[in-house]
């Protein structure tokens, strides 16, 4: 198949602002994505969830847009947008028919230099309501709602900026002040902690000029402070257990293990696996407990890419209707063991590497994930150009390299298990104590 | 210049660069199978669409399920390829093979890089024509069906939804049954059921694939001819069934249906009423019209009930357009205590697109973004071929998606008003909520929206898979 090459050019305004532009005329669009280096790993106790309110004020207007109107003139351009909040970082991102570029750039900086000029306390009483209810959208109101929320409690230690939620709690997002957010806006929101992405039908001098017009008059902070030392042991050490009682009507185990930063190498080698484990029915997992035992309803494995001391391997298996989630259990965790025992063979590993390519290539066809790729691997990286050695990494792992991750990553002592039951049925539940050998 | 200088003047478009949706050509073979194809020059990755006009609406309402587990079905087996190895084949290819089922159609499709397209259409072929429906596996996926239906009792936005639909059609509308079955007819559905419905879908005179990307080299034709010539040749033909399904209200007067479940943060909503064809007339001031009341991220129920009054993450509402009358639906999720103002507001806003013309500024807003978001909407080939293969199913004009943009332009806020009083009906709204009536039910009386039916809790309880790694991901604005 056609190797991908994404040509861009790198280069840094004199405030710091990070630019990166790629051209490709293909579809007259051009996406613009902003990564700002600040994520909920940066908030303290006490203060949590306010990486992602801080995010609603963003699009609550500035100095010369006013509440909602950033929605209203993208969408009245023909564009699309958002902004999204994680653990490592926020971003904020348009994609626009390639006439209304200017737009896009111009929004961006005025709430990038004057956000706090149209900030006032009833659009943060608006917003800190309007995220309550994503919370309980998102998560309270939807049966086995807080998983992902409780491997983090396991996977890193209370003292870890990865222990809490991004979406945060009720009662400090209650909490959380005007000042709070001008803070945090004067601190994070400069443009040398920011990565500016243009993908598409652009002329890059002109981009060029107008970023430098629009953004380059914005000052820097030089005093961002340097986040605490997040380093962590590779292994949890001890396995965790959990037995949640929920709403639920099927008993349904997750599995958690803290695994390698993004970039590493043996990252990629567990993101092969996962596919080897879970992708499709022909996966080992899916084979296994929904095919053939038929002891599941369902199973997944995925690895999420973190750069703050070790990133997350998970999967989960929902548990048919009387059967025994022990056996369940078993079966998963006895497919983890074989994986690190014995290697893929040739023909999963191809299989693997192919529908990867797939996927790839089809992700990439989009000039809005370019450029959010870029901005990531910029900002979390230093590496724009992992855009075109992500595929190659991948498509190199071998069957050794499989197991000598999986080896060291999913090891009983590494490992989280979380078991959502059936409301009042968790004290008889009979999910066994044993680990696994 | 300073920066609040440069920041004061708001820039002004360029001049936009024309964009026209794809050309695309049709090839009839000798069995009736259409070809369409649609040349996507530097697109390496091909898209291919196989559509049979056979779909959920067409089965029997005591074989609720059959098509959508016929097609799940499709992938356990056939004759060359036991089990899981023609699926395996694929991945061999890097292709993932889908057959699915919607309202309307019956779809096989796979995504391939374009120098593997013909041996990915024989596999495609394989799998549609020569299904084995194994005993042993069919009885699973049956059981996985009704272990679905337990999640779907637990999740409340999936139960609201069920409970919607079978709220407002009559019992003899496809659309208020579960298009996958129910815990009646799912046991019926047996090996003899899913051939049934095979061969009624083998049929080529109803059916067109769909092709697109960089097909430079290609006859596509040819491959098509070499992996589906004999697609449906054995099987006798049926008549059209292009008939568009019953779909009456059930409804002649407000009414309110709350589901009770203790405890619940929120209450998830619909309101609404069966709606309309996408073969209405109408279609695209139905279309703004739906984008000011409840598309556009600024629309007026978002605008109020979201960024005046914090009730909720987010609201929206429109018409589920199909061969026959679709749902409308006014959607959303609020915090329990807001449950009641919050179907006020909603029913105010409802009257309001009806009652007052929209401004002209609404106006150019929903119209400019639907006009200038549609080359967004079509960058890869699998968004013109999905656009394509809606054309085909529908019996739609060739040139439905070239006018697409002058028919929206050409939207006056008259033809919007007369929109919002043909097709919007306060007089026979369905308010159904899952929530915690312990908590609203005497508010919600008193409220007097319509004759009010609490309906106790039946389960405790769950969510469908699907939703668990998405719930892994980034919280979103």
């Amino acid at each position: 198949m056609t190797a991908l090459s994404v040509r861009f050019t790198d280069e840094r305004l004199a405030n710091g602002l990070r630019l990166i532009v790629s051209e490709d005329h293909l579809a007259p669009v051009v996406a613009v994505c902003i990564w700002y280096n600040v994520g909920s790993k940066h908030e303290v106790e006490g203060k949590t969830g306010f990486a992602h309110l801080f995010e609603h004020v963003m699009f609550q207007g500035s100095g010369h847009v006013a509440k909602a109107e950033h929605m209203a003139l993208v969408q009245a351009a023909g564009g699309t947008m958002n902004g999204t909040t994680w653990l490592d970082r926020t971003n904020y991102f348009e994609t626009v028919p390639s006439h209304q570029l200017e737009l896009a750039l111009w929004l961006e900086a005025d709430r990038m230099a004057t956000l706090l000029d149209a900030l006032n306390q009833e659009n943060l009483d608006n917003q800190r309501a309007v995220v309550k209810n994503e919370k309980r959208s998102s998560y309270d109101n939807r049966p086995y709602g807080d998983w992902f929320h409780k491997l983090q409690e396991h996977v890193f230690p209370p003292d870890h900026p990865y222990h809490h939620p991004t979406i945060g709690s009720m009662e400090d997002l209650d909490a959380a002040s005007l000042e709070d957010v001008a803070e945090f806006f004067r601190t994070y929101y400069a443009p040398n902690n920011a990565v500016l992405a243009i993908v598409g039908d652009v002329d890059p001098a002109q981009a060029r000029a107008w970023v430098e017009r629009y953004f380059g008059e914005i000052p820097a902070n030089r005093t961002i402070p340097a986040l605490g030392d997040m380093t962590l042991p590779p292994l949890i050490g001890t396995e965790a257990r959990e037995i949640v009682e929920d709403r639920v009507p099927l008993p349904r185990h997750f599995f958690g293990f803290r695994a390698p930063m993004m970039g590493d190498p043996r990252l990629d080698a567990l993101d092969v696996a996962a596919q080897i484990l879970a992708g499709g029915k022909g996966s080992r997992l899916y084979r296994r407990l929904v095919r053939d035992e038929k002891i599941a309803q369902d199973v997944s494995f995925f690895v999420l890419g973190l750069i703050g001391g070790a990133s997350i391997a998970a999967g989960q298996a929902t548990v048919r209707p009387g059967v025994d989630p022990a056996v369940v259990e078993r079966a998963f965790e006895e497919e983890l063991e074989l994986i690190c025992r014995e290697p893929v063979t040739a023909d999963e590993l191809a299989r693997a590497r192919a529908l990867i390519e797939t996927f790839e290539l089809e992700a990439l066809q989009r000039v809005d994930e370019r450029a959010d790729r870029l901005a990531m691997y910029a900002t979390l990286l230093d590496d724009p150009d992992m855009i075109n050695r992500q595929m190659g990494r991948y498509l190199g792992v071998t069957a050794a390299d499989i197991q000598a991750a999986a080896a060291e990553v999913l090891r009983p002592e590494n490992r989280v298990v979380l078991t959502y039951m059936p409301a009042g049925e968790a004290a008889t539940g009979t999910t066994d104590e044993e680990t696994a050998a | 210049m300073t920066l609040d200088q440069i920041l004061s003047a708001r820039p002004s478009p360029g001049q936009p660069r024309t964009y026209a949706f794809p050309n695309f050509e049709r090839t009839v073979l000798t069995s009736g199978l259409q070809v369409i194809t649609v040349d996507l020059p530097n697109r390496p990755l091909v898209s291919a669409n196989l559509l049979i006009r056979r779909g959920v609406s067409d089965e029997p309402a005591d074989l609720a399920g059959a098509t959508i587990l016929t097609a799940r079905a499709m992938t356990e087996g056939t004759r060359r390829y036991p089990g899981v190895e023609l699926l395996e084949a694929g991945e061999r290819l890097g292709a993932t093979l889908h057959v699915d089922a919607s309202w309307d159609a019956f779809t096989a499709s796979v995504e391939v890089a374009a120098t593997r397209l013909g041996a990915a259409l024989e596999l495609l072929a394989e799998l549609v024509e020569q299904p084995t429906f194994p005993e042993s596996d069919v009885a699973r996926l049956r059981d996985e069906r009704l272990n679905d239906l337990l999640q779907v009792k637990a999740d409340p936005r999936r139960r609201v939804d069920q409970a919607f639909n079978a709220t407002i059609y009559t019992t003899d509308s496809p659309y208020g049954r579960s298009a996958g079955g129910d815990e009646d007819s799912v046991p019926r559905l047996t090996t003899d059921v899913l051939r049934g419905i095979h061969r009624s879908v083998l049929d080529p005179r109803h059916a067109a694939i769909v092709i697109g990307g960089d097909l430079t080299g290609l006859n596509v034709p040819r491959l098509v001819e070499a992996a589906l010539g004999s697609f449906g040749g054995e099987n006798p033909k049926h008549e059209p069934a292009t008939v568009a399904p019953r779909a009456e209200s059930a409804v002649d007067h407000p009414i309110v249906r709350f589901y009770h479940r203790p405890g619940s943060v929120q209450t998830e909503l619909r309101i609404g009423h069966v709606g309309l064809s996408r073969l209405t007339p109408d279609f695209h001031p139905v279309q703004v019209m739906a984008a000011i009341l409840g598309g556009l991220f600024n629309s007026r129920l978002q605008m109020n009930l979201r960024e005046e009054k914090g009730y909720t993450y987010g609201i929206g509402a429109g018409f589920d357009m199909r061969r026959g009358a679709g749902p409308f639906s006014v959607r959303t999720a609020v915090q329990t205590a807001a449950t009641v103002p919050s179907i006020s507001e909603s029913l105010l806003e409802l009257r309001r697109i009806r009652e007052t013309p929209v401004t002209a500024v609404e106006l150019a807003a929903a119209r400019d973004y639907l006009v200038g978001v549609f080359p967004l909407r079509f960058e890869t080939p699998g968004a013109v071929v999905g656009a394509l293969g809606g054309i085909f199913v529908l019996d739609l004009p060739d040139d439905e998606l070239a006018r697409y943009r002058d028919e929206v332009e050409a939207v006056t806020v008259e033809a919007i008003q007369k929109a919002a009083q043909d097709h919007i009906h306060l007089d026979r709204l369905a308010i159904v909520a899952v929530g915690d009536a312990d908590a609203v039910g005497a508010e919600l009386a008193a409220a007097g929206f319509g004759d009010l039916e609490i309906i106790a809790d039946e389960v405790l309880a769950g969510g469908g898979a699907a939703e668990v790694a998405e719930a892994a991901d980034e919280v979103t604005e």
